[in-house]
């Protein structure tokens, strides 16, 4: 994986919302805010750029969107239309980018194109030889779908994410080897991929706010973050030898819902429950997978997120057996003691299954 | 409260009741034993609100015997702790002595502990029965009766009806089940009691062990007791009161497979150790042995892909058509491992249905083999 690579952090520019202003044309130049109402209960899922002045951000509460930006216009997110818009994005980038590709979400990728670039000897070189190639995607994006994308060119995931991000909307960012360490000094410690909020705040804690800083210090920054220092003291260096991760194996499957009012009503979190279990257990057949973790996620009205797992002896297949452990991870540690604003169910330690224990029939 | 007791005596007394107590108990005193001397004996309680146990210590009539009660008394003590102290004591020979602050001070050659306790009153107080039915059987009896049954007890807490033995009384039998949706084990024994004593009730996971830890003496009585919600077995000078578990045992008759196509008769002790040896390439629970049923023959194998393999014959009768089935090895061999008998009978019907181990005496194991999903 190390030696020399060009990787596109490709990131389409507020793309629920400019699928709607897109599809809209009344709505281009306003403020568009796709997500619940402000009334009803919901967040943020997307924001247009002019929405983003007033302070919008996606996963704010609508509420408080509303409140920021009285005029803007919320839409109802219309999932399979973004679903239909990302497939047909995707497809143009693997057209015109044939290698490895991770979809990180509906509007975000990576892609790796080093095979299909000319033999150069500098690493600076072989990057600045992909910019056509990138700008090609742009154009193609703009033309066929009418969106628009900014991608980022740089040696590694980390670098092209950071490039994307650094100039939006229809940016086109590259990040030479050369010059990487110095391009990230100024940016927070926060713009390190894995660095949360809790770490965040231990770093700034200890006096290192920029990535600057990270590079400067002597200190050894396992007293920190543990063991992931070294790797963190790398990546301030804007070294990163991630592979993409291309998606043939599925580490985990999950699904959750939101409530459109709080709810502790045993009846309708036991159906909601069995509706996420059959959906998941649906997908482990899908594919011919098993389960050894069953985890469940609980958000409160105040936003307190809890989540609780446990490991089966058997590995799980089918959705009776999965919603069984999944009333019972809330029985057993009183999850639902007050209503419930979100519920979620998820698998992992996804495995193959090769051989199958059959069961009795006990009734 | 005073009393002098052989150190030996009253290690036996507190390991016999010590494992109920939770080392995570709620309330403090259920971390303690309830320790009452009367001047007929010295008796050990502890309990976790689902299980009591208690043990009595007797006093005999010789001169310098084992236990001599010099004030009679009551007070709970950490169960655990004083188990600890006791096992390390240096001479044969302790005295114990309660002041009424519920310290104990303890004396034995040359060491001394003091130990503060809790109020005896504190203790929860045993549970009630109502409607009671009694059934007398020997030790033996249910001793062997567990033996081959409660290995296949679930452990899944999500089905809790099945985290417990289904113990009936019908028809002058007692018939014990337990079940884990993969596999099932049955026994039936003789035992006398008017009809109307007819009962079933789901006894506990924690209280089959604990009982199984009390049954020793094959010989002896037992008597066990039935309540609305709990069940009582009296032996020698010990008590279990356990809560039932509450709820519907699922109908186990209809999973026992009627008449079988083939059968072979197992020598158990040879069958358990090739089992065994082959299951050693069979490591998880995902992996099944498999066995091969040719003329006069079956072997047994095992492969996973990261070890390698394992093969092992037996000569055995069969004249049935070659057939190849796997279980987990696991559920295979449990039974042959808590089974005395010498020869076993496996009954087969094809590669998809379930093996069904019998014995001479009452007793069937429903297995379920393990399929290549396809």
């Amino acid at each position: 994986m190390s030696g020399r690579r060009v990787i596109f952090h490709l990131d389409m520019d507020a793309f629920y919302a400019s699928v709607e202003q897109r599809d809209n044309p009344e709505w281009r130049g306003l403020p568009v805010i796709v997500g619940g109402s402000p009334e009803w209960r919901g967040v943020v899922c997307a924001a247009s750029y002019e929405a983003r002045k007033f302070g919008v951000h996606s996963a704010m509460p609508s509420i408080t969107a509303g409140r920021l930006c009285p005029k803007g216009i919320f839409v109802r997110p219309r999932m399979d239309t973004y679903r239909t818009e990302s497939e047909a994005i995707m497809g143009i980038v693997q057209r015109l980018a044939p290698g490895p590709m991770q979809q990180v979400s509906v509007d975000e990728a990576y892609v790796e194109v080093t095979a299909q670039l000319p033999e150069m000897e500098n690493h600076d070189d072989l990057l600045e030889s992909a910019r056509p190639l990138a700008r090609e995607i742009k154009d193609a994006i703009r033309t066929e779908r009418g969106l628009t994308a900014t991608i980022g060119i740089a040696p590694n995931k980390f670098l092209a994410k950071i490039a994307s991000s650094s100039f939006k909307p229809d940016g086109l960012t590259l990040v030479p080897e050369t010059g990487k360490a110095e391009f990230l000094r100024a940016l927070p410690v926060g713009a390190i991929h894995g660095v949360g909020r809790v770490t965040e705040a231990a770093l700034q804690q200890a006096g290192f706010h920029t990535i600057a800083d990270l590079q400067d210090t002597g200190t050894d920054l396992r007293s920190l973050v543990g063991s992931w220092g070294p790797e963190l003291k790398r990546m301030a260096f804007g070294n990163d030898d991630r592979p993409l991760d291309t998606g043939d194996e599925i580490k985990s499957i999950s699904t959750e819902n939101t409530f459109p009012r709080d709810t502790a009503d045993r009846a309708v979190l036991r159906a909601c429950l069995r509706e996420q279990a059959a959906e998941l257990g649906e997908k482990l057949a899908r594919h011919r997978l098993s389960a050894g973790t069953v985890q469940v996620k609980v958000r409160y009205g105040d936003f307190t997120t809890l989540t609780r797992q446990f490991s089966v002896e058997e590995p799980l297949e089918e959705a009776a057996a999965i919603y069984r452990f999944a009333c019972w991870l809330l029985a057993r540690h009183e999850l639902v003691n007050r209503p419930l604003r979100l519920l979620g169910l998820g698998l992992s330690a996804l495995q193959e299954i090769t051989l199958r224990q059959l069961r009795l029939e006990l009734k | 409260m005073k009393f002098r007791i052989s150190k030996e005596k009253l290690l036996e007394g507190l390991q016999q009741v010590q494992n109920v107590v939770s080392s995570r108990a709620t309330l403090p005193v259920l971390s303690n034993v309830l320790i009452e001397a009367e001047s007929s004996g010295l008796r050990f309680t502890t309990t976790d609100l689902d299980i009591v146990v208690s043990g009595r210590i007797a006093v005999t009539e010789e001169p310098d015997g084992p236990l001599e009660i010099m004030e009679t008394g009551s007070v709970t003590l950490p169960a655990r702790r004083l188990a600890a102290i006791v096992r390390e004591l240096p001479a044969s020979e302790v005295t114990v002595t309660v002041d009424s602050e519920n310290t104990a001070a303890i004396r034995c050659g040359n060491s001394f502990f003091k130990i503060l306790g809790l109020p005896a009153e504190d203790f929860p107080p045993p549970p009630k029965f109502e409607d009671v039915k009694e059934f007398i059987l020997t030790q033996k009896t249910l001793r062997d009766a567990l033996k081959k049954t409660a290995y296949a007890i679930s452990t899944d807490e999500t089905r809790y009806v099945l985290n417990g033995i289904y113990c009936q009384f019908k028809e002058n039998k007692m018939t014990l089940v337990a079940t884990d949706g993969r596999r099932l084990a049955m026994t039936e024994a003789e035992v006398e009691f008017p009809e109307s004593n007819e009962a079933a009730v789901i006894v506990p996971t924690k209280a089959v062990s604990e009982l199984q830890r009390l049954l020793k003496d094959d010989q002896g009585q037992l008597v066990i007791r039935i309540g609305a919600r709990q069940i009582a077995f009296e032996l020698n000078q010990s008590l279990l009161v356990s809560k039932l578990i509450e709820g519907n045992y699922p109908n186990f008759r209809q999973v026992i497979p009627g008449a079988a196509n083939e059968r072979v008769t197992l020598e158990r002790e040879a069958f358990l150790q090739a089992a065994q040896r082959v299951s050693l390439l069979a490591p998880d629970k995902s992996n099944s042995v498999k066995l091969h049923f040719t003329k006069d023959n079956i072997e047994i194998t095992a492969n996973s892909a990261d070890i390698g393999e394992a093969r092992e014959s037996i000569a055995v009768k069969y004249n049935g058509p070659n057939m190849a089935i796997a279980f987990n090895p696991e559920y295979l061999v449990a039974p042959f491992r808590n089974l005395d008998a010498d020869e076993i009978f496996l009954d087969l019907i094809d590669e998809v249905s379930p093996g069904v181990i019998k014995i001479a005496s009452p007793f069937l194991y429903v297995l379920m083999p393990m399929r290549v999903s396809q």
